[in-house]
């Protein structure tokens, strides 16, 4: 109960450490790595792009300047700058010893080549005022020694750098919060699911078998190995089931000779007068033990046959000459009850089996159905030949077995109630069923007069 | 007296056999484990030994396969609490004699580890003879002095079993693996019935018994005393 409670109840760091929520993280920070860099990827095409385009039309200027006049090239530089409404452009006419002539750059940046546009800082001087600026600029050396200078103003890419970056803030945060939210979510359910799971399996440990693992009607893998595991722990309540009642069974059986035996020398060592009387007593309670032994060994033959540990002796195995000789071993038993044992034998059939365990299961047929019937009566052990099949058939004139309790001969130890007196350990049929059962036959018990047992083997 | 070798861990079990083989005349030595036992094995002087499968130490099977590929051929039954078809063929395989299941008879194991030391020779002679009894196993025919007996082949062959072991005690269930080649315990006291036809043919009224059925344990072949 303890156990139960205790993780009925999540708390955050308990599937923080969840295998769903570390996995959720590790893809939510996958996919934050692959935008970054997708953002990254086109922010730096579109300044390249742009910075190209600066180039070529600061430079187209520069050589459409450089070639004009004096005169007209003052006046284009007055007319480019007034031009401009967005502030930006740049442009600047230095005399060779540097000073300005025209243009709103205070001075010229040092370390520019001519004629090759680079990145430079200048301070931009209008009717604004001053202003440091970080922009692009291409200069020629004029004739004359003057110094031409056209430039523009880098903003506008890092204007884009900045929308770019914001963009990336906008989609980028919402979708890492929703990842991780969902994740926490989905291990969340994976936990309660689980902890569902946990207590459901702890009950079942603790014994409880009908318990079965929560399924929904959803086919993703879980439900599945839920359904798989369903399906096993019915089977196992069945095994369980099966083996309780064998227990009981077996209970039963050992019980009813153990309490004769005990019964007996109790009387006996109250009772018996001379040496032999007691020794009488003793030899009793002995074949009384002697009972329940082979009880435990015809059950552990009935195990070791179910469990099918012996399929390395299966070999081809002829039917007529086995049922021939269970026939002869039977017949003096037959004769001596004055029943009569008919062997008929219309097919020649090869099956593939164990012929030790073979001979066993007609054996055991036999021997119940001699047993069985009472004095003057018949009991035919036929081979036939039936839709395609070979059928081994065992008939007798006996007491027969009712519907009810068709089923429940097969069943370990049962006996039916009639035969409660005579011999047997109520396991013939039960080791004749596992023995079919092994070599995929079929094992009938037929109304009828009398009663009719056939193993049936389908031909491949 | 015939030496045996007891090698059995549990010692109420060791001793009720030891006192029981020691009335039915064995001198009798117990080994508690698989290494005492495969060290009194080796300094020899058992005519057969009794081993456990599972002993402290050292596996019984494993103690006789020693042995065997030590060149020691003295007969060994295996005891077991394993009854299983295949444990017993693997006892036999791995060069144990005879195979007997926990819980058993006394007198079973006495009369199995008599059957050991007395393994039947396998006389080329093709005429058993046991005192006024022939088997003649090529013509297949037999005869108790002048008087023939018609047998059936499985009755055939069971006094063939019986002539070769004359006057050793021969339990149901040795019939049953050696003669009807059983695997199982049928429910009907087959071997009765079959050995009582047998009877009935060998030993006729006005004549010595031969087949002698003691109670509760098997039957013995004898020359007519």
């Amino acid at each position: 109960m303890c156990a139960a409670s205790g993780s009925s109840s999540v708390r955050l760091p308990d599937f923080v450490r969840t295998t769903t929520f570390r996995s959720t993280l590790v893809i939510a920070g996958a996919f934050v790595l692959g935008t970054v860099l997708l953002f990254g990827f086109v922010y730096w095409q579109t300044a390249a792009y742009l910075t190209s385009s600066f180039d070529t039309l600061i430079t187209g200027e520069l050589h459409i300047i450089a070639a004009e006049s004096p005169e007209r090239r003052l006046a284009h530089i007055n007319e480019r700058l007034d031009n401009d409404p967005r502030h930006v452009r740049i442009a600047g006419l230095f005399a060779a010893d540097g000073h300005r002539i025209a243009g709103n750059m205070d001075t010229l940046p040092g370390g520019l080549t001519p004629e090759v546009p680079a990145d430079a800082v200048v301070v931009r001087v209008d009717t604004q005022g001053r202003k440091t600026e970080n922009v692009r600029l291409a200069t020629v050396r004029l004739a004359g020694g003057q110094i031409l200078a056209i430039g523009r103003s880098n903003d506008e890419i890092a204007g884009i750098a900045n929308i770019v970056g914001r963009s990336l803030m906008l989609g980028l945060l919402p979708a890492f919060g929703l990842a991780v939210v969902i994740g926490l979510l989905l291990s969340l359910r994976a936990r309660r699911r689980l902890s569902e799971v946990n207590r459901r399996i702890k009950s079942i440990v603790a014994g409880d078998l009908r318990e079965r693992l929560p399924t929904r009607k959803g086919n993703d893998p879980f439900d599945q190995l839920a359904a798989s595991v369903n399906l096993m722990l019915g089977e196992i309540e069945a095994l369980v089931h099966e083996i309780a009642g064998v227990g009981n069974d077996i209970a039963h059986d050992l019980r009813t000779p153990l309490t004769r035996v005990r019964a007996r020398l109790e009387r006996g060592r109250a009772r018996a007068a001379t040496l032999d009387e007691l020794r009488g007593v003793v030899d009793q309670s002995i074949a009384g033990l002697d009972q329940s032994m082979a009880v435990v060994t015809a059950l552990l033959r009935i195990a070791e046959i179910e469990h099918n540990r012996r399929l390395e002796g299966f070999g081809q195995v002829q039917l007529s000459p086995l049922l021939r000789e269970v026939g002869d071993l039977y017949e003096p038993i037959a004769e001596d009850k004055r029943v009569t044992l008919q062997v008929e034998v219309a097919d020649e059939a090869t099956v593939h089996g164990d012929r030790d365990l073979l001979f066993e299961a007609v054996a055991n047929l036999v021997d119940n159905a001699v047993k069985f019937t009472p004095e003057g009566g018949r009991v035919t052990l036929a081979l036939l030949r039936r839709d395609g099949e070979s059928v081994i058939q065992v008939k007798d004139t006996g007491p027969g077995i009712s519907e009810a309790e068709r089923e429940a001969v097969v069943r370990r130890f049962y006996r039916s109630d009639k035969s409660r007196n005579t011999e047997g350990l109520g396991l013939g049929l039960s080791l004749v069923a596992a023995i079919v059962k092994l070599h995929g036959f079929r094992l009938t018990i037929a109304a009828g007069p009398g009663c009719t047992t056939e193993i049936a083997v389908p031909t491949r | 007296m015939p030496r045996l070798l007891l090698i059995e861990d549990d010692k109420e079990t060791a001793d009720e056999i030891a006192a029981e083989l020691g009335d039915r005349g064995f001198d009798v030595s117990w080994a508690a484990d698989g290494i005492e036992g495969l060290a009194k094995a080796r300094s020899g002087g058992a005519d057969a030994m009794i081993v456990d499968r599972l002993l402290p130490g050292m596996d019984g099977l494993t103690v006789i396969e020693t042995l065997r590929s030590e060149g020691n051929r003295t007969p060994v039954l295996v005891l077991s609490a394993l009854g299983a078809v295949d444990e017993r063929v693997r006892g036999l395989r791995s060069g144990g004699d005879d195979y007997l299941t926990k819980p058993f008879a006394t007198v079973e194991l006495v009369a199995r580890i008599e059957a050991l030391l007395r393994r039947p020779t396998e006389s080329p002679d093709t005429v058993l003879r046991v005192g006024p009894l022939e088997l003649d196993l090529i013509k297949r025919t037999a005869k108790r002095g002048e008087r023939k007996i018609e047998l059936l082949p499985r009755e055939f062959r069971l006094l063939e079993y019986m002539m070769r072991r004359k006057d050793q005690m021969l339990t149901r269930a040795m019939l049953l693996e050696e003669v009807w080649n059983y695997k199982f315990v049928p429910q009907t006291n087959l071997v009765d019935v079959h050995m009582g036809r047998l009877r009935h043919k060998v030993d006729e009224p006005n004549e010595l018994p031969m087949i002698t059925n003691v109670r509760g344990v098997g039957f013995i072949l004898r020359a007519p005393a």
